[in-house]
């Protein structure tokens, strides 16, 4: 054991392993406790096919010297998450993918004689574009008669907020933010609309399912021979669940920004000259990891896929993302997340100890930061000063790509419609200020036809405390 | 022949619906998951309804023959009868 290793703080509930980091390479360790439904995963072929079918992440046999325990009985290192991101930053399809993921597995474990004991969405991540399980250690030796454990969790983590989202308001994915084992269910059962208690799966699995944990909240479980589901059983519960999924559905639409490049002052020559000159800066930077702050539909973040970088694509727009993730998953880009954050309020660290789940800054930094068509917003609907917003983005890259937008910009003075203009300190020049106080001003670019211009920025490392 | 087997298909989900096995329960020291009481006792409350959906979904087509083909041959017998 060396001073080097180190377990990761969000995996420590589940006493079949963990996860730990060693020379910034991630491992987990399996314990002797877990060893039956290890091998049981292995000689049933359910790895195997699982991995195949691009469901269950995959993963090599590492050292056992590694092991941070004298429980352990192996040690695997998986394949590397790109970028971890969580289920309050998804946008609907994405939790439904991963909600179908999640079930599309529990049924391929039973016919391996396994089963998952938990469903947590945070066991899922979008590798290579795609939803896939991350948590090796979440299958059991199926036990005839035993109803599923996970099936509360699953209801709370998937169904409820999917349910909320398709038949109340998108927003209310920001439960999952809140409640970090999901929704609980009598909540979602009040929120949802009377109409879903005609809807037989939002009825069973939601609103009769809330009033059962209701009733036998303090009843306790004894053995008995006839508390026990059949495997039929089992499985009509999966189908079920997966029916009551696969219907919910949401249509973006009259969302503020959802159409902005349909509606903005860019001629499309004015937008392929843009386009050019970001293409241009990023080949000069080269960057392994881009991450496009105010991305929309994702037009720029494609550019810097294209370019080879793995992109994580964010904004503060459900309609956007959800579009953006619709693109991806049709076109099949496996460099391109899209993902749902306000830069004005990204996530915070979650969880025991602040520990559990990662702020969006942790999970940096990105090699660049894009920034285009975003800081009118920050500066002028949002009252943020220019210097906090250049001292803030430099703590997420070394290389910044952004866009000043003047005042004169028709897009901006949308914005600047109905207030008074509190801001005399949104100029050009006192924005090349802001940021020359943290970056070198490498380049700037004024798109032609417009009245804005595109920098390249890289940050002064003697100023960025 | 293979209608055979899918009658025998069908009559062994069905008494599984039924007929469900014992000893589920046991000490399970990896079932780390709390389940949720109301959880565990709902799914124990609804498993025969789903089951048996499960079961008539996965043999709706074999259903739908049967039904139409009883059907068509009373119609049959009934119109021999006539002419």
């Amino acid at each position: 054991m060396t001073s080097s290793l180190k377990s990761i703080p969000s995996s420590f509930r589940d006493p079949s392993g963990f996860l730990f980091t060693h020379d910034s390479r991630i491992y987990r360790q399996i314990n002797t406790l877990y060893r039956p439904h290890w091998d049981q995963l292995h000689q049933s072929g359910l790895y195997d096919t699982l991995t195949a079918r691009g469901l269950l992440i995959p993963h090599q046999q590492a050292d056992l010297d590694l092991a941070l325990t004298a429980q352990a009985c192996c040690v695997i290192e998986p394949e590397r998450i790109g970028f971890v991101s969580y289920p309050y930053e998804w946008a609907f399809s994405q939790l439904k993918d991963a909600a179908l993921t999640t079930l599309k597995i529990q049924k391929v474990a039973f016919e391996h004689g396994m089963t998952l004991k938990d469903a947590s969405a945070f066991n899922v991540q979008f590798h290579n574009g795609k939803p896939v399980f991350i948590d090796t250690l979440s299958f059991e030796i199926y036990k005839p008669g035993r109803p599923w454990v996970a099936y509360r969790q699953f209801c709370q983590h998937f169904l409820a907020p999917l349910a909320l989202m398709s038949h109340c308001d998108i927003r209310l994915r920001r439960l999952l933010r809140t409640n970090i084992d999901g929704v609980p269910l009598d909540l979602a059962s009040r929120l949802l609309p009377s109409r879903t208690w005609l809807n037989p799966g939002l009825l069973m699995h939601i609103h009769l399912h809330a009033k059962s944990q209701q009733r036998y909240a303090d009843a306790s479980l004894k053995p008995a021979k006839q508390q026990t589901i059949s495997r039929l059983g089992f499985l009509g519960l999966i189908d079920s669940l997966t029916t009551a999924v696969r219907k919910l559905s949401w249509r973006p639409a009259g969302t503020v920004w959802g159409d902005y490049y349909n509606q903005t002052n860019y001629s499309d020559q004015a937008m392929e000259a843009k386009k050019h000159i970001v293409s241009d800066f990023l080949k000069r930077i080269g960057p392994t990891t881009t991450w496009d702050i105010g991305a929309n539909t994702g037009v720029f973040s494609r550019l810097a896929a294209e370019a080879g970088s793995q992109v994580v694509s964010l904004d503060i727009d459900a309609a956007a993302v959800e579009q953006n993730y619709r693109w991806v998953k049709q076109n099949k880009t496996q460099n391109i997340l899209p993902l749902l954050l306000d830069i004005c309020n990204p996530s915070p660290a979650l969880g025991w100890a602040h520990e559990e789940r990662l702020s969006l800054r942790q999970r940096g930094p990105a090699d660049v930061v894009l920034a285009l068509a975003l800081i009118h917003h920050l500066a002028l609907s949002n009252n943020l000063p220019l210097g906090r917003i250049a001292r803030f983005l430099a703590t997420l890259s070394p290389w910044l790509i952004i866009e000043f937008v003047p005042k004169e910009d028709t897009q901006a003075q949308r914005l600047l419609a109905s207030r008074y203009d509190i801001f005399p300190n949104y100029t050009q020049q006192r924005f090349e200020e802001a940021f020359g106080a943290r970056y070198r001003i490498l380049e700037r670019v004024t798109v032609p036809d417009t009245l804005r211009t595109v920098y390249l920025m890289q940050r002064n490392e003697s100023k960025t405390s | 022949m293979g209608k055979s087997y899918k009658k025998l298909g069908l009559v062994v989900l069905l008494a599984q619906v039924l007929c469900v096995p014992s000893q589920a329960w046991g000490s399970c020291p990896l079932a780390y998951l709390d389940p949720g009481t109301g959880s565990y006792i709902f799914q124990l409350l609804i498993a025969g309804l789903v089951g048996a959906g499960f079961a008539v979904k996965l043999f709706w087509g074999y259903i739908k023959a049967f039904v139409v083909s009883t059907f068509s041959r009373k119609k049959h017998k009934d119109d021999d009868q006539q002419s």
